[in-house]
């Protein structure tokens, strides 16, 4: 599947500027360890060094918490977008 | 070139740098950098030709950062690397806790949960050291209320002593292969044994090169039934620890920071142990000239009531000339120096975001 991971600005120091990086994979899971390979900066901005992913990150599937489908075994199909964001949290 | 004072300043938002003549009359402030980002470690590296600035930045969203300035800390970048974990060990980094140089050229960072990492490449890429990463005690120990950490590194030749919350103070003996626990004479007040192999929560170890065998310690102290245990002190490398604590308001602390010209002379930020904060609402710094002896109050220009100052284990610092400073910065954002070791003090920053880390240099 060809699916596009979109980036918020604060990563995109890690990914050569880019805003979208097109992966090919067939869940969440299988995304992010494309990325491992082929983008290991900006993987380790989204997990840990054990593969989870970082405990204030939220993943999107096209408009979707990932957490309301199958979390990381979500399935994906051709054109989703898979959005990062980090969660609202701070003071 | 004349002499510079480098203060870095590890907040809750991000590293403060502030530089000064060598008169340290007024300190200029930049930052934060890392911006929104809390630092707990950082070290002014003055052992090459140009000084070098490194922070901890740790990221709750992305993950821990290694910051780094060879401009005295006018611009800070991301190192290539900050220390991780290998990926079959299981533990996941949280936190940087202390950034010391080792050797003629090398860092070394001591790690949340308490592990040990070295550099070689100026922070650029880690490797784990072994000895004390992968201690039979290491998946035992527990974390204190600030994290579990490793949070001093104090070497002196073969010896490498290191601090760990709750672990207690191990030594290697061997330059850093191997470590065991060396506790003897360190008590705790939370568990039935006053005075366990291991399992301490200390606070902060200082030493002093001239008199390599001499440590001081500030541990968890603070315990009416076990008086005494949290200002200890060693002559023997570490091996055994007696109380130096007699004549304090409190022997709850953080920091311990010992005079760079005299090692009798020593300095502890007494707190009351169920606030955590001054005694009385009075602030004072306590000196001992005579290694733990007997101590002074020094609290010339502090406020005299109603002020209630936590500081932290890597907040306070001296410098290094004839006539010291010490700088301490609190939780509350103020960030105090006392000139003539001590005897005066005055307020350089009164409203920083909290403040976990200070260290000075002269550069």
């Amino acid at each position: 599947m060809s699916i596009t991971f979109h980036l918020p600005t604060a990563l995109r120091r890690y990914s050569g500027g880019l805003a979208d990086l097109p992966v090919s994979a067939a869940t969440v899971r299988a995304a992010l360890l494309e990325l491992e390979k082929s983008q290991p900066a900006l993987y380790r901005n989204l997990c840990d060094e054990t593969g989870a992913l970082r405990r204030h990150l939220n993943v999107f599937v096209n408009s979707d918490h990932m957490r309301d489908r199958s979390g990381l075994d979500t399935p994906l199909s051709d054109g989703d977008v898979l959005t990062i964001l980090a969660a609202v949290s701070g003071g | 070139m004349p002499q510079k004072v480098i203060l870095t300043i590890g907040t809750k938002k991000g590293l403060f740098v502030a530089q000064s003549s060598k008169s340290r009359g007024k300190f200029d402030l930049r930052g934060p950098f890392g911006q929104g980002i809390p630092v707990y470690a950082s070290l002014v590296d003055t052992r090459g030709k140009k000084p070098v600035i490194y922070a901890g930045s740790c990221n709750p969203f992305f993950g821990m950062k290694v910051l780094r300035s060879n401009d005295l800390g006018k611009t800070f970048a991301e190192t290539k690397s900050a220390p991780a974990f290998p990926k079959e060990d299981g533990r996941a980094l949280a936190n940087i806790w202390s950034l010391e140089p080792d050797g003629d050229a090398d860092l070394l960072a001591g790690v949340e949960p308490a592990s040990l990492f070295r550099s070689r490449d100026g922070g650029d890429s880690w490797e784990m050291v072994p000895g004390i990463s992968n201690h039979e005690h290491a998946r035992k120990w527990q974390p204190g209320a600030g994290g579990l950490c490793l949070h001093t590194i104090l070497r002196d030749g073969e010896h490498l002593h290191l601090g760990i919350s709750t672990g207690g103070h191990y030594l290697s003996e061997d330059g850093g292969k191997t470590f065991a626990p060396s506790n003897k004479g360190i008590g705790v007040g939370f568990a039935p044994d006053a005075y366990p192999e291991w399992g301490q929560c200390v606070h902060k170890i200082a030493g002093h090169p001239d008199v390599p065998g001499r440590l001081y310690i500030q541990n968890h102290g603070g315990f009416p039934d076990r008086p005494g245990i949290g200002v200890v002190r060693s002559d023997d490398h570490g091996h055994t620890w007696r109380s130096i604590a007699g004549g304090l308001p409190s022997d709850f602390g953080f920091p311990i920071v010992v005079h760079p010209h005299d090692p009798d002379t020593i300095y502890v930020v007494p707190l009351e142990p169920a606030t955590r904060t001054c005694p009385g609402g009075k602030p004072a710094v306590w000196r001992s000239e005579n290694g733990g002896g007997s101590w002074k109050k020094l609290a010339k220009g502090f406020p005299k009531e109603e002020t209630f100052f936590t500081v932290l284990r890597d907040a306070m610092d001296i410098d290094s000339f004839k006539s010291p400073a010490l700088y301490f910065g609190t939780t509350t954002g103020q960030l105090w120096m006392g000139k003539d070791g001590g005897e005066k003090w005055s307020c350089l920053f009164e409203a920083l975001p909290p403040i976990n880390n200070v260290k000075v240099a002269v550069v």
